[in-house]
């Protein structure tokens, strides 16, 4: 057990900083290789980057900054969700020396990073009139009072508005989670059941796309784009790995990755659902939600069902391998008998 | 005429305050106003003691910009046919690049610097049309079936106000240079390609714009800034007309990294490009003051640390053709 959590807590630890571990248990790892590059880049890329001074007052981001630079990540896990909430808001991964001098400044500077999240926050307003593109990005920077040429910051363009959607909507559903699982704790909320945990962190994740549904299959191609894909992939399995975490799976065996990989096609398909589902309030994809988390817990009782009668199985068949040996060696000796009874009848 | 005759003037008139600045180091900063800058340059302390470069030569401050003039307007008739030779037309996608980057949306203002004969501005001008059509064709496709509802409301309602909201928000660019020639030949080519709309052509120092502060959403130069006198001034003026969010653009020859590219573009350089200067222009000197210029100015990295000093953000640059030419850009945040 204080195994896991120390692997937890690392694993927390190295997402936040944008790190690469390679740790031998880990299905992130492939995602997270491939965004091992992208991280040495930007890597790169931060360290390059100036830090600007430019006057303008937003103390609370500069604040959570520095709760997520001093809070001690071995602490309790509570503190990890609000670390990763700060991290995880921006786009753009905080590199360390970034992190070091944001101590050393004031609280009215703003930086580049925060300023590029304000826009993008701003742009998402834009959404449903331009879709996911540079026009939302321009016209939220617009409305900030900035020239609509400054969406250039953002080179990836449209997939830095989708994936600063994508990293907003995990944090909040993650700093949700980790209110009803302290509410449990403290006695004042009943813990739900695994089935019911999961529907419900899904659901709630997925409702967060309501406003922006009608152009979600804009979102869904722009992640799909090469350059996107190993971002898209670490989100999803970020997300995927804190809803089961807050479900209370503490597996260290085969079933980490089975469930895992079992709720990623949940919420995957779930979501295409959504998207072209009709109905009120969306109700279609809620039944659809429903049928297959039953499917899941169906087939983990069953695959109970068949380890054991798979173990029977085995012995069942080594058992006839050895009857079947054993016949043979019986009608081998008969027919050595026989012979040797015609040789003397014969001789 | 009347430019020779405005030259002239210009050069006495730079003469006589030449010979008094030489014993009083007194710096005159004129306030933004076109017709003055004939009259009054900006000197820094002790123009006639410092010097600088032009090309591999060392001449006094005062003597480049004058130098610089007399390169350009002896250039400018033959100035595109030139650059279609020497580059062998890859000056066209270097300029095509430094649009492609800049992504400009509807509405916006350009002031392309030493824009001389107007290729960045003429692009600009394409690039936002051909996005409009593009948008109005999205919409126009979108509205081609309509249900019961809004065939409704479309006859009851006047027109949609988001076609007038492009109209109104049409994009202008100005075309700012110190070189009347220049100009000249710009205007001449936008005549010839029927452009007129959202172009305007101003006489103006790079070092000292005649423009108030906050105007521009982009500001451009191409090709131009190792021509300026002073780079640092020429970057803070680009910051003062710069609106908060604006962006900096800089298509610049630099460095090339590759040693065996390097070597084969210095060959190219200083053989062939003269060459073809005296034999298609018949100016030999000219363009070896532009290959040398090109040697003088700083690397990719050491431009990148002045843009920053000047005040910008989230500064980059891209390497294109090999290092051959550097596009830096930056914010004003």
């Amino acid at each position: 057990n204080m195994i896991f959590s120390t692997m937890r807590l690392l694993q927390h630890c190295f997402r936040e900083f944008g790190m690469v571990v390679p740790k031998t248990s880990s299905p992130q790892c492939n995602g997270l290789r491939r965004g091992l590059h992208c991280a040495a880049l930007r890597l790169q890329e931060d360290k390059d980057k100036s830090i600007p001074v430019p006057p303008s007052s937003t103390a609370s981001p500069t604040t959570t900054f520095h709760e997520h630079y001093q809070a001690h990540p071995s602490e309790h896990d509570t503190a990890t969700p609000a670390q990763e909430a700060a991290a995880a808001e921006e786009a753009p991964q905080p590199n360390i020396s970034y992190v070091d001098q944001s101590g050393e400044q004031g609280e009215d500077y703003e930086t580049e990073e925060q300023l590029q999240v304000r826009i993008l926050n701003a742009a998402l307003d834009f959404v449903p009139l331009h879709g996911w593109t540079v026009e939302a990005i321009s016209a939220g920077a617009e409305t900030l009072g900035l020239s609509a040429a400054s969406s250039g910051m953002f080179q990836n363009g449209a997939g830095d508005l989708v994936l600063h959607f994508i990293a907003q909507s995990n944090t909040q559903l993650t700093e949700q989670l980790a209110e009803h699982h302290n509410q449990v704790q403290l006695g004042q909320a009943e813990p739900k059941k695994t089935a019911d945990f999961l529907r419900d962190a899904v659901e709630t994740r997925l409702r967060m796309l309501t406003p922006y549904i009608n152009n979600w299959p804009q979102a869904l191609s722009i992640l799909f784009l090469p350059h996107n894909i190993p971002n898209s992939l670490k989100h999803l399995s970020t997300l995927v790995d804190d809803i089961w975490y807050y479900a209370g799976d503490r597996s260290t065996d085969l079933n980490w990755y089975t469930k895992r990989a079992a709720l990623t096609g949940i919420y995957n398909t779930t979501e295409l659902v959504m998207v072209q589902d009709s109905s009120e309030d969306f109700q279609d994809t809620w039944n659809f939600l429903d049928n297959r988390i039953q499917d899941i817990a169906n087939m983990a009782d069953a695959t109970k069902r068949v380890t054991s009668t798979g173990e029977a199985v085995v012995q069942g068949l080594m058992g006839a391998a050895v009857t079947v040996r054993m016949l043979e060696r019986i009608c081998m000796f008969e027919m050595h008998r026989i012979k040797d009874y015609n040789n003397t009848l014969t001789a | 005429m009347a430019a020779s005759i405005r030259l002239l003037a210009r050069r006495i008139v730079r003469d006589a305050f030449r010979t008094i600045n030489s014993s009083v180091s007194v710096r005159i900063v004129s306030s933004s106003c076109p017709s003055n800058l004939s009259a009054c340059r900006c000197f820094s302390d002790g123009a006639a003691d410092k010097s600088t470069h032009f090309g591999f030569e060392t001449v006094s401050e005062g003597e480049k910009a004058e130098r610089v003039y007399k390169v350009f307007e002896s250039v400018a008739q033959k100035y595109d046919v030139m650059n279609d030779a020497m580059s062998l037309g890859v000056h066209r996608l270097w300029k095509d690049m430094l649009l492609h980057v800049m992504n400009p949306q509807p509405g916006i203002r350009l002031l392309d610097v030493a824009g001389g004969t107007g290729d960045i501005s003429f692009r600009f001008l394409n690039y936002v049309r051909s996005q409009q059509e593009r948008v109005a064709r999205r919409t126009a496709r979108a509205n081609q079936t309509p249900s019961w509802q809004e065939i409704s409301t479309s006859y009851t309602t006047p027109t949609e106000g988001i076609e007038m909201e492009t109209e109104a928000r049409e994009s202008r660019a100005v075309v700012c240079d110190i070189n009347k020639e220049m100009l000249k030949v710009g205007k001449q080519k936008a005549e010839s390609m029927g452009v007129s709309s959202g172009l305007s052509w101003v006489v103006g120092d790079a070092e000292e714009l005649p423009f108030d502060d906050d105007q521009f959403d982009v500001y451009t130069i191409a090709f131009g800034i190792r021509n300026v006198t002073h780079i640092d001034l020429a970057l803070q003026e680009a910051v003062r007309v710069l609106k908060p969010g604006g962006r900096f653009m800089c298509l610049e020859f630099s460095k090339v990294t590759n040693p065996l590219l390097a070597r084969l573009y210095d060959a190219y350089s200083f053989q062939m490009i003269p060459v073809l200067g005296e034999v298609i222009a018949g100016d030999w000197k000219s363009y070896q003051y532009l290959v040398e210029s090109i040697r003088k100015f700083p690397d990719q990295e050491t431009f990148k640390q002045m843009i920053e000093d000047a005040g910008l953000f989230s500064v980059r640059y891209h390497n294109l053709t090999g290092g051959v030419v550097a596009l830096h850009s930056g914010f004003k945040l």
